[in-house]
């Protein structure tokens, strides 16, 4: 029997959804048991359009977004297994970490964070792997 | 307690791609874990001559995008089952190439992806890895 | 269900000695996901900095304590991301890697990045359970 593969949630990008042109990334997938969220830069979710600022608050941006798009998938925070953290600077790691520590409750996922260059000026991206 | 996922490793039919194998390094292309397929980062090592290619990051997307087909595809999957990419760019300026190529590969419902800028090893331009589901 | 695997020694516990907000791994689908491993004391959680090998067999020490108190082992790793502070240092990844996963290694890949604490390898694992 072959495990159950959808596109749940295709962008975050109003204008993508509609496009052709978009990057060939979807937003949220299910595959099997397990929700695949794509790496996440901070985006106003309304418009679209990257939001910079530090890494504490682009870090409170994706997982603001992060929130609503396991929600809408019928999941949540709460049913995060693993994230995977990609740091500009890995002096930010505390500072990110104070944020993060404020989205997910009692017991946390398991996490790895590293440093790394990231595009399009992202202090920070973040993705994880959630249960349906 | 859900009883214990078989696992094995897979191979590519094409042997000149079993880069595990033919460098004698600590791992395997890919293991197959109940119903997810889990691969090995790939670079850009040309199918016919085992060699590895150093030419515009197109033709190395393009190559190692093929051999991760193929590697699928020898698994009994296929790269419409892939539901995670990792993309890792020696040069972040090539992101907008790597999008054009990449593109060609999931035309459809593509999966999800997280790409980025690393160091890599041996002059490649690209590494890439993937979680699948094997049917 | 998403279940916690405890530290099975307190110095594995990354949240109490430095506030990391994670869970040592976390049980699911079938599947162990585990927090990055550092070459830390297990029972302290005095971070052991050290040549890449001597971190490394800290690490796969670690590893094996965390899986096994799980009902796993480091046979049934599926995935591992290698991550190092240098490429330069690949073959002596190898060279300590090797001897711990001789008997049908997962996938791997290796990722060159920055680590936390200037720590020289981190291992980023996936475990069947």
């Amino acid at each position: 029997m072959s495990s159950r593969r959808e596109v749940i949630v295709a962008s975050l990008f109003a204008r993508d959804r509609a496009s052709t042109f978009g990057p060939a990334v979807s937003t949220l997938v299910r595959g099997g048991d397990f929700l695949f969220v794509s790496g996440l830069a901070a985006v106003d979710p309304d418009s679209g359009e990257r939001v910079r600022g530090t890494t504490a608050s682009e870090t409170r941006q994706i997982l603001v977004n992060l929130k609503q798009l396991l929600e809408v998938a019928g999941s949540s925070l709460d049913k995060v297994v693993k994230v995977n953290v990609l740091l500009h600077s890995m002096l930010e790691a505390p500072n990110m970490n104070d944020v993060y520590a404020r989205f997910f409750r009692e017991p946390p996922p398991a996490r790895t964070v590293c440093g790394a260059r990231l595009p399009d000026d992202a202090k920070v991206i973040i993705e994880c792997t959630a249960l349906v | 307690m859900t009883a214990k996922l078989p696992r094995s490793a897979i191979e590519p039919k094409n042997p000149r791609l079993n880069v595990s194998r033919s460098a004698n390094l600590p791992h395997v292309p890919g293991i197959r874990v109940g119903p997810y397929i889990f691969l090995s980062g790939m670079g850009p090592i040309d199918p016919e001559t085992g060699e590895r290619n150093h030419g515009p990051i197109a033709e190395q997307i393009r190559i190692t995008l093929a051999n991760m087909r193929h590697m699928l595809e020898s698994a009994g999957s296929s790269l419409e089952r892939v539901v995670r990419v990792h993309v890792v760019l020696a040069d972040l300026a090539d992101m907008p190439e790597m999008e054009r190529v990449y593109r060609e590969f999931f035309p459809i419902e593509p999966p999800a992806r997280t790409a980025w800028s690393m160091q890599l090893r041996f002059g490649n331009g690209c590494e890439i890895e993937c979680v699948a589901l094997a049917t | 269900m998403r279940k916690v695997v405890a530290a099975p020694l307190p110095g594995l516990d990354l949240r109490q000695h430095y506030g990391h907000h994670q869970s040592p791994a976390i049980r699911a689908g079938g599947l162990i996901f585990c927090s990055g491993m550092l070459p830390i004391d297990p029972q302290t959680g005095e971070r052991l900095h050290g040549t890449l090998t001597s971190e490394a067999h800290v690490i796969f020490a670690n590893l094996k304590l965390l899986l096994e108190s799980a009902g796993s082992s480091l046979d049934r790793l599926v995935q591992v991301h290698a991550l190092i502070y240098d490429s330069i240092e690949y073959d002596v990844l190898n060279r300590v890697y090797r001897q711990y996963v001789a008997s049908g290694p997962p996938a791997r890949t290796v990722w060159t990045a920055q680590i936390e604490a200037g720590f020289k390898v981190e291992l980023d694992v996936i475990a069947a359970a």
